[in-house]
Parts: structure tokens; sequence; C-alpha cells
């Protein structure tokens, strides 16, 4: 018998959806099986279980609990200043982000001059020692910052000017058709950038913006350097200097740098999410 | 004197390009003007020179008593444009809505902040060019929301509200399907008859036929015949407008083109 089309047969059609669901499925539980196997590699791997097979001694590496137990509580207090640190220096960076973005496409010379400097400079100098400048160079001149501001100065600065080419993408990506009909209605160039452009930007740039903010979070850790902020890396350091339990230490601060990257995803995923959606149901680009 | 828009010895190149060549028009007060062409033959740089949104080489525009000359510089001349484009009205073949605002604030946008009127009196400006379009029951939709023909009816309100002295339409249903051509046509008609002074890229011949009072047949950046519609359709003087009029008749009336 010739098969007939799955658009006359609708239970053909229902099991050929069926059929893909099924497949997807499957491979979702895969998935999932296999975080399963990797999670139980990684308990086994810092069990401390030592045993022989046959000829073959096999040894993990054994955790001291105890000090992981009286330590957690007190690297686990460094995750709020870490989270603030990265919203103090992401909201820093938007804003020169936004300034550097508009400098970029000034037709105002200097300020094209200005904003491409400044590009320039930060994007050629190490992160590390723009911290350590903003922390130790400075005072020589006579300007005392603490670890705290020197750090977001930093990271602010720094941010900024690699998220200038983001802002530059948002506010090109919006269509000249908009500039246009703003102009013809006889608005200004300020009020179609404050009105027009810009809104239609943000949208844009929110999820980019956001994966900013989640590397940000992780680059924090450099203004442990300066000493004086009790941030994550800054406080396994301390406690595993002094018992001498780096291993512990470190890892717990990997960990919950990571339990906090998982969670800053997922809400950004949901952002991501719920713009799209409000995309097509509210704003669809013409262009 | 009766003339509203005026234009002089109008020249425009891109690049090394010459795209308008030595244009001069004067339309009278509530006349309707449909400029046709092939595309490429620059009647849409010309409808944009007429604003601004090309910048001519050479010439002058003049709205409503407004003289602006082609080239110039500094804040004054800016502030020129600036009031120029206050006096004139533009409607897009892709229509440009503002995305992230409503029809209503859409309608809204140019006297809230070009004319800084306050939101009362702005929203209730929106609200009758809105019905003069027939959309005011869309009033709250997104952009994306309406169908080609609505948006391109709420960017022709959005251009009223700022109360023109002259509306300028670039191609306004070019972009749209054929069975939503119709209502567009028919706001426009409307505003023929409250005696707006048009002018319109199009190539709706239809349209151009039976509401125009001229018609300007463009071809590589000149005015190649300037006339009333029975002269271009039915007896056009200059050889490419009756080689362009064939081209068209054959489609458009095929009963009587050959």
């Amino acid at each position: 018998m010739s098969a007939s089309s799955p658009n006359q047969n609708p239970n053909q059609l229902e099991q050929i959806v069926a059929r893909q669901r099924q497949q997807q499925q499957r491979f979702k539980t895969g998935v999932n099986i296999s975080y399963g196997v990797l999670l139980l590699a990684l308990a086994f791997l810092f069990s401390g279980l030592e045993f022989n097979i046959g000829p073959i001694a096999i040894t993990t590496i054994s955790l001291d609990f105890v000090f992981i137990r009286e330590r957690i509580g007190f690297i686990f207090g460094g995750v709020g200043l870490t989270i603030m640190l990265a919203i103090l220096s992401i909201s820093l960076a938007c804003v020169l982000a936004l300034l550097g973005a508009l400098g970029r496409l000034s037709k105002f010379p200097p300020a094209y001059a200005l904003s491409t400097f400044y590009i320039s400079l930060i994007r050629g100098t190490p992160l590390l020692l723009q911290i350590i400048f903003f922390f130790l160079a400075l005072p020589q001149l006579g300007i005392r910052l603490s670890g705290l501001t020197a750090g977001v100065l930093a990271l602010g600065l720094n941010y900024g000017a690699y998220m200038t080419e983001i802002m530059r993408a948002g506010i090109q990506s919006v269509g000249i058709g908009q500039r246009e009909a703003a102009l013809a209605i006889g608005m200004t160039q300020s009020q179609i950038m404050r009105r027009i452009i810009l809104p239609q930007a943000f949208r844009l740039v929110v999820p980019p913006i956001g994966n900013e903010f989640i590397a940000m979070l992780k680059d924090t850790s450099l203004i442990s350097v300066t000493g004086f902020v009790w941030e994550i890396l800054w406080r396994s350091q301390r406690v595993g200097r002094q018992s001498f339990r780096n291993l512990e230490a470190l890892l717990m601060a990997a960990l919950f740098y990571w339990i906090i990257t998982i969670i800053f995803s997922a809400v950004q995923n949901r952002i991501e999410a719920y713009l799209g959606k409000g995309e097509r149901n509210s704003g669809g680009m013409i262009h | 004197m009766n003339e509203i828009v005026q234009v002089g010895e109008l020249d425009k190149y891109f690049g090394p390009l010459h795209v308008l060549k030595n244009l001069s028009l004067m339309v009278q007060k509530a006349e309707v003007i449909c400029i046709i062409g092939r595309s490429g033959s620059g009647k849409s740089t010309f409808l944009r020179c007429i604003n601004f949104l090309e910048q001519p080489d050479y010439g002058w525009i003049e709205v409503d008593g407004l003289r602006v000359p082609a080239q110039g510089s500094g804040r004054d001349y800016r502030t020129l444009i600036h009031n120029l484009r206050l006096k004139t009205g533009m409607v897009f073949q892709s229509f440009n809505l503002f995305p992230h605002k409503t029809a209503l604030e859409n309608v809204m946008e140019g006297p809230l902040t070009v004319k800084q009127m306050d939101k009362t009196a702005a929203r209730q400006l929106g609200l009758f060019y809105l019905d003069k379009v027939g959309l005011v029951h869309k009033r709250d939709e997104y952009p994306s929301r309406l169908s080609g023909g609505q948006q391109q009816r709420v960017a022709i309100a959005r251009a009223l509200a700022m109360e023109p002295q002259v509306m300028l339409f670039d191609e306004p249903t070019s972009a749209l399907d054929p069975e939503l051509i119709g209502e567009v046509l028919g706001v426009m008609q409307k505003l023929v008859q409250e005696g707006m002074t048009m002018l319109t890229v199009t190539h709706e011949m239809g349209f151009a036929r039976e509401f125009a009072h001229r018609i300007v047949y463009m071809d590589e950046g000149h005015f190649v015949e300037i006339g009333p519609p029975k002269q271009i359709f039915d007896a056009p003087q200059d050889e490419r407008t009756q080689l362009f009029m064939n081209a068209f008749s054959r489609f458009e009336r095929p009963g009587n083109g050959g």
C-alpha cells in the first residue's frame, strides 16, 4: 500500500509528532543521566576512598570536611558582596558604554576621538593591572581609594569599554526609517535618541549585557588582590592560608561562583525569553 | 499668491551620480500632485528633498512662505530645516511606525515632544486623527499587531497630527498586499476631498488618474512632462512618457491596450 500524505491522515500525523517528541524526550533523559554520572564521578573523586583493584591502588582526594563545615559560612558571607560589586560595576559600565557608543557614533570629532581613545587604552591593558593601578598607583598622586572603590571603578571602566560595542550595535540596529520618521515629524536629534532609538536599542542589548554581568560576577574576584574587600575569593584565600587548607577553601569558593552563575544564567534566560515574547507581541521591528 | 510649495532649480548628486537635474515646481494650495516614473528615476529622492531628509546640492525649497536654500550651515540653518519639516508631513513606503509605542502613542508623539502639548490635549488630538483614519478602536494596539494597511493609516494619522501644510507620500501603498491598498487610498482620497495639498510618489495609476490635479512624469532625474491626468494618460506629449504609459496600460487596462 502506498503511504498516504500525513496531511490527509490525522492518525499518521499524530504518530509522526509523537515520534519526534519521543526522540526529543530520549535526548533530554540521556543528558540528565549523563549529568548524574558526572556528578557521581566528581563525588567519587573527592570521596577520600582508597582501595585496590587487583594490583592497581586507587587513591581519591580526601577533603577535610571538618574544616569545610567550620569555614563554609565565612566564605558564603562573601556572596552578597560579590554580587553587589558586580551590580555596582555593571551599572558604571552601562553608563560608560552608552557614552562611549554615542561618542563612537558622533559626528563631533572630539567626542569620537575621546571615545575611541578610551576604548583603545582600556582594551590595550590588562584588567588586573587596571585594578592594581587604581589601588596602588593613584595614592602616589594623592588620590587614595578604598579597595572597593578602586575595584568597582576599574571593573566598570574596563567592562564599559568592551560593552561600548554592544551599545553601538544596539543603537545601529534600529532601522534608519525610525530616525527618518522622527525627523519628518520635527523631532530633534536628542529627542530622537532619547524617545525613539534608545528605547528600542535597550531591548536589544539587555541579553548581551546580561552575559557581561555574568562574566563580571567572576571577575570581581580580581578585586581580592587589593586585600581589603571581603568578597568570596578573598575570604577563601584567607581561611585557606590560615589553616593550610587551600584546596578545600578554593573549592568552596569555586562552588559558590558556579552556583551564583547558574542562578543568574537562569534569570538571564527568563529575561531573554520575556523580551523575545514582548518583541513579537508588542514591538516587532519593522525593518 | 496661492503657491504653497515651491521648488527651485533643485540639483542632487549621490557621489558622482547626478540624480536630480535642475528641477522646479510650483504647487498650489489644495493641489494634488502625483509623481510617477520608473524606479531609479529620482522621484523618491525628489520628494525626500522637500523636507530635507535628503539634502539637495543646489537650489531651494519653499513651503508656506519659508524658503530654505539647498546648502547652509550653523544653528540658524538647522532651525530653518526644522521649521520646514514642521510644515510638511511625510508618509513612508515602509510605514516606519515606532514599534515600542501604541497606535495612539505614535500619533501623540509629535504633538507631545515637538509641540510640547500637554498630555490631555495631545491625546485628544491623537484620537481625533486616529478617528479620521478609522482606527480609534485600535488605539492601544502596538504596530506589530496591526495589518500593513492599518499601520500605514496610523502613519498617516501621525503625520496629520502635526497639522502640516502639505503631505508628502512616498509610495504609500507599495509595501502593501493588494487587498490592503484600498483602505489606504480611501484615507488619501478623504484628504484630497478635504483640500489637503499633497505630493505623492505612486504606482497607483488609478488613484493618480482620478485624484491628481497634475501628474509629474520623471525620468533620469528630469521632469519630463507635467500635466493634467488627461494629458499624461491619454495624450502624452513626450516620447518617453508615451513609452512608459504604453508599458503601463498593457497591464492596467488590457481591454484598451495593445
